[in-house]
């Protein structure tokens, strides 16, 4: 399924990522992203299990929960974390074990293992 | 020099396996003992340090990876299950295949792939940190063995890539790989530079990255990391601790001190939270000083160093070698030397008795009490619990129970039990032999045995005991028991018992050992071709042993081997018929008494001995070995114990006790019945070694067939 979003009926954005997080369409899905944080007050994540991922994916989840947080929205994912992101912030050291200053402090979602 | 270094670790590296094994068979019997859990972890640690060293990188590469899953079990992340022990004792057998590959070829990775699959999947999902926390994990350090660990520097390294780094192809991760490499390496990220979605330029790169890396390459290897985007990044690296340069003590910098020598706080914001008197991370945090992340980080580096320097202190001083490691034929070359030397100590002996001088047979005598040291102590040398061998059955014993759906445990005692290096070696195959049958005859299935009345759980026992110049080896199960009919029935069919003798179930049981012998209704993968038993006693008469076997129907069979402690010398009455000398072994003989032609007369040719009131038959050697010339008025019977059976052995005069070194005959000699090898006397003679039992058993079978 390619990268695109949709709207449910309670309102909520799901974005479904496509096969590639990476460099070469990471403005399609920061634009995609944005837009519907702009939209809508609910947005996730549908990843597609063998999606690839790079750090421009990975800082545009950090950055649209960041953002959503200032706008007291929801950013999150739906099912599973895909193995490639889960290896992506082990190998990365992005795995958090403190909270985030930008979202009251709380556990994050992305690294902070909670779903 | 290197070659022999890596001969030194494939030989330690097996030992740790053994002991991999073993820890990890204890472990299923007491999954939390945290002993043993430290254990296999050290095992693996050593082996995946010892291996990166010597270049056995596939080992290196495919240990750490179970390593890191018992590091978790370590920290009390994970629990040890069955499944966890099966995929590590497949790992154990992994690295063995690993470690018996030649360096540098290429290896199959598709088991170790499979396993480590598996072992991931075991791996819980991380735990959830509680909101406004500032908590790390706790930092362990599997990577560096000892000698790294006494010759490492920890360096803070902190990485702010150029915020094109991507555009131009360079891949942080790949560089932060590649100071993983270096050594052990904490990383942590830095988010707190990306921006939110308006602000963000998508292919920039906005994090950064802390490393503390305990390596024991300098500062240049860490730097020619960076060597192609130095000019464009921020690096920054400092040393934070070293074995031999910085203070030495278990602990380190408090998180504040940490943090100031970042940047990450000044020492006036420092001493303000300090005055709030509450923990200092969540104070920073709460006031919004600095960011969880960077207190994550310095925490994270506190608990490295800590790490370091806890595992540093726990290697004490280098204390001088308790053992040596020697080749195994240096020793057998030491066992020949002494076995040579034995021989002309007796030489000397007899000389001086010659002789009759008292100085010259003084200075024999203190030669033979130094020879028998001497002997004694290179015997000990090759002497190895045979436990070395019993992780091995256990190991057995669950693979096949596991493979027959049976629930069988093994009892192992006397693991302590010192044995001849080469009788164990050759002890293997027959033991594996009476196992697998315990486990495929012997044990029944679990509803069989519920409906028996027994538990649901077979057990086999091994166990290893002295007995004079013997070990006794029992091999108990508590099966079925063998059915005497049908081994009975068996045996009759083949033409081995007559349908009409009387025979003792002793007797019976022992058809087992026939060629080709087997009641099995069905052949399984594991046992019932009847090849087998037949060659588990060759194995054990090769050994110069015995075996015998017992069984009590629905109650379970034992099987006890007798070997002799040593292969090389023995004790043994030396004795003479016409002009030959021959050996009987000492263990086995009772008493020697006359035997006077009056005696023979008397039993009328039927060659019966009346000793103290008992009948006792003997064998006259003189006949057996057709020696005619020269038989003396009185000859001498020397009384054996051959399986709870008395029974002389008729010679022409005792010389006496004698050391005998025991000497393989030749593939000519391979065939003959009732010798064992040969010894050369002190005089230069040949004297044949007399197995006993084996006489016996082949004149027993002349005269039956008479």
């Amino acid at each position: 399924m390619p990268m695109n979003s949709s709207v449910r009926e309670s309102g909520e954005i799901i974005i479904t990522s496509g096969a590639r997080l990476t460099i070469e369409n990471a403005a399609n899905f920061a634009l995609l992203v944005s837009e519907a944080l702009d939209a809508s007050d609910v947005v996730a994540i549908e990843f597609e299990p063998e999606v690839e991922i790079d750090i421009t994916g990975l800082q545009i989840l950090c950055s649209a929960c960041k953002s959503a947080a200032q706008n007291g929205k929801v950013f999150s994912y739906h099912g599973l974390q895909p193995p490639a992101l889960a290896d992506l912030i082990a190998s990365s050291g992005t795995g958090r074990h403190a909270g985030c200053k930008h979202n009251n402090n709380s556990s994050c979602i992305w690294f902070g293992g909670a779903n | 020099m290197m070659e022999e270094a890596i001969a030194t670790y494939r030989e330690e590296a097996s030992e740790l396996l053994a002991e991999l094994e073993t820890s990890l068979l204890d472990l299923e019997e007491t999954p939390d003992d945290d002993d043993l859990i430290n254990r296999v972890f050290r095992a693996m640690h050593t082996i995946k340090g010892s291996g990166a060293m010597f270049g056995f990188d596939e080992i290196a590469l495919f240990t750490h990876e179970v390593e890191t899953v018992f590091d978790m079990v370590r920290n009390g992340k994970m629990t040890v299950t069955k499944p966890l022990l099966d995929l590590t004792l497949k790992s154990r057998d992994h690295i063995s295949y690993l470690l018996s590959m030649p360096l540098g070829e290429e290896v199959d990775r598709s088991d170790g792939d499979e396993i480590i699959a598996g072992l991931r999947q075991l791996v819980p999902k991380p735990e959830i940190a509680q909101k406004g926390s500032a908590t790390v994990p706790n930092i362990n350090l599997p990577e560096l063995s000892e000698n790294e660990l006494v010759n490492e520097s920890t360096w803070r390294i902190r990485f702010r890539p150029a915020h094109n780094i991507l555009m131009c192809g360079t891949n942080p991760i790949s560089l932060i790989n590649e100071l993983r490499g270096l050594g052990v390496a904490h990383v942590v990220a830095q988010m707190d530079d990306v921006p939110a979605l308006n602000e963000l330029i998508s292919e920039n790169c906005y994090m950064f990255w802390d490393v503390i890396l305990t390596t024991t390459c300098g500062v240049d290897a860490i730097r020619d990391v960076f060597i192609f985007v130095e000019d464009d990044c921020d690096i920054k690296i400092e040393l934070i601790d070293s074995s031999g340069l910085i203070d030495r003590e278990e602990g380190y910098k408090k998180l504040g001190d940490i943090l100031v020598e970042r940047g990450d706080l000044s020492p006036v914001e420092m001493q303000k939270v300090l005055m709030l008197q509450k923990r200092f991370g969540e104070l920073l945090v709460e006031q919004g000083i600095v960011s969880p992340e960077k207190v994550q980080s310095a925490l994270v580096e506190q608990q490295h160093v800590k790490s370091v320097r806890k595992e540093r202190s726990e290697i004490q001083p280098q204390e001088p070698a308790a053992s040596i490691r020697v080749p195994a034929e240096r020793l057998d070359q030491l066992i020949n030397l002494v076995g040579e030397m034995v021989t002309v100590q007796a030489h000397l002996s007899q000389v001086s008795m010659a002789g009759g001088d008292p100085t010259f047979i003084a200075i024999s005598e203190e030669v033979e009490r130094l020879t028998n040291e001497l002997r004694d102590t290179a015997l000990n040398i090759r002497m190895l619990p045979i436990g070395s061998t019993f992780s091995k059955f256990k190991r057995l014993v669950r693979d096949l129970s596991s493979e027959l759906g049976k629930e069988i445990e093994m009892e192992t005692f006397g693991a302590e039990t010192e044995l001849d290096k080469t009788v164990i070696e050759k002890l293997n195959d027959p033991l594996v032999h009476i196992i697998r049958n315990s486990i495929d005859h012997g044990i029944e299935m679990p509803e069989a045995r519920r409906a028996a009345g027994k538990s649901s759980h077979g057990t086999v026992y091994l166990g290893a005991e002295h007995s004079g110049d013997s070990v006794l080896i029992t091999i108990r199960d508590d099966g079925a028991g063998l059915d005497r009919d049908t081994i009975r029935a068996k045996a009759i069919e083949r033409g081995l018992l007559s349908a009409h003798a009387d025979v003792s179930d002793k007797e019976i049981y022992s058809q087992i050992f026939a060629p080709g012998f087997s009641t099995a209704a069905k052949v399984t993968s594991v046992s019932g071709r009847g090849v087998g038993m037949d060659v588990v006693k060759r194995g054990i008469e090769g050994l110069r042993g015995s075996i015998s076997v017992d069984s009590v129907r629905g109650t379970g069979t034992t099987i006890t081997l007798k070997i002799p402690l040593t292969l090389a010398i023995i004790d043994s009455l030396l004795v003479k018929i016409g002009t030959d000398h021959f050996v009987l072994p000492l263990a086995a003989i009772e008493e020697c008494i006359e035997l006077t032609r009056e005696d023979v007369k008397n039993s009328h040719g039927r060659n019966l001995a009346n000793v103290r009131g008992a009948i006792i038959p003997y064998i006259p050697l003189r006949q057996h070995f057709r020696i005619t010339d020269n038989r003396p008025e009185i000859e001498q019977i020397v009384i054996a114990d051959i399986h709870g059976t008395k029974v002389g052995f008729v010679v022409d005069h005792v010389v006496g006790e004698h050391q005998t070194v025991i000497k393989t005959l030749g593939k000519m000699y391979r065939d003959v019945k009732g010798v064992s090898g040969a010894t050369i006397l002190g005089d230069g003679t040949v004297a044949l070694i007399l197995d006993m039992r084996v006489l016996l058993h082949s004149i027993e079978q002349l005269e039956n067939a008479g």
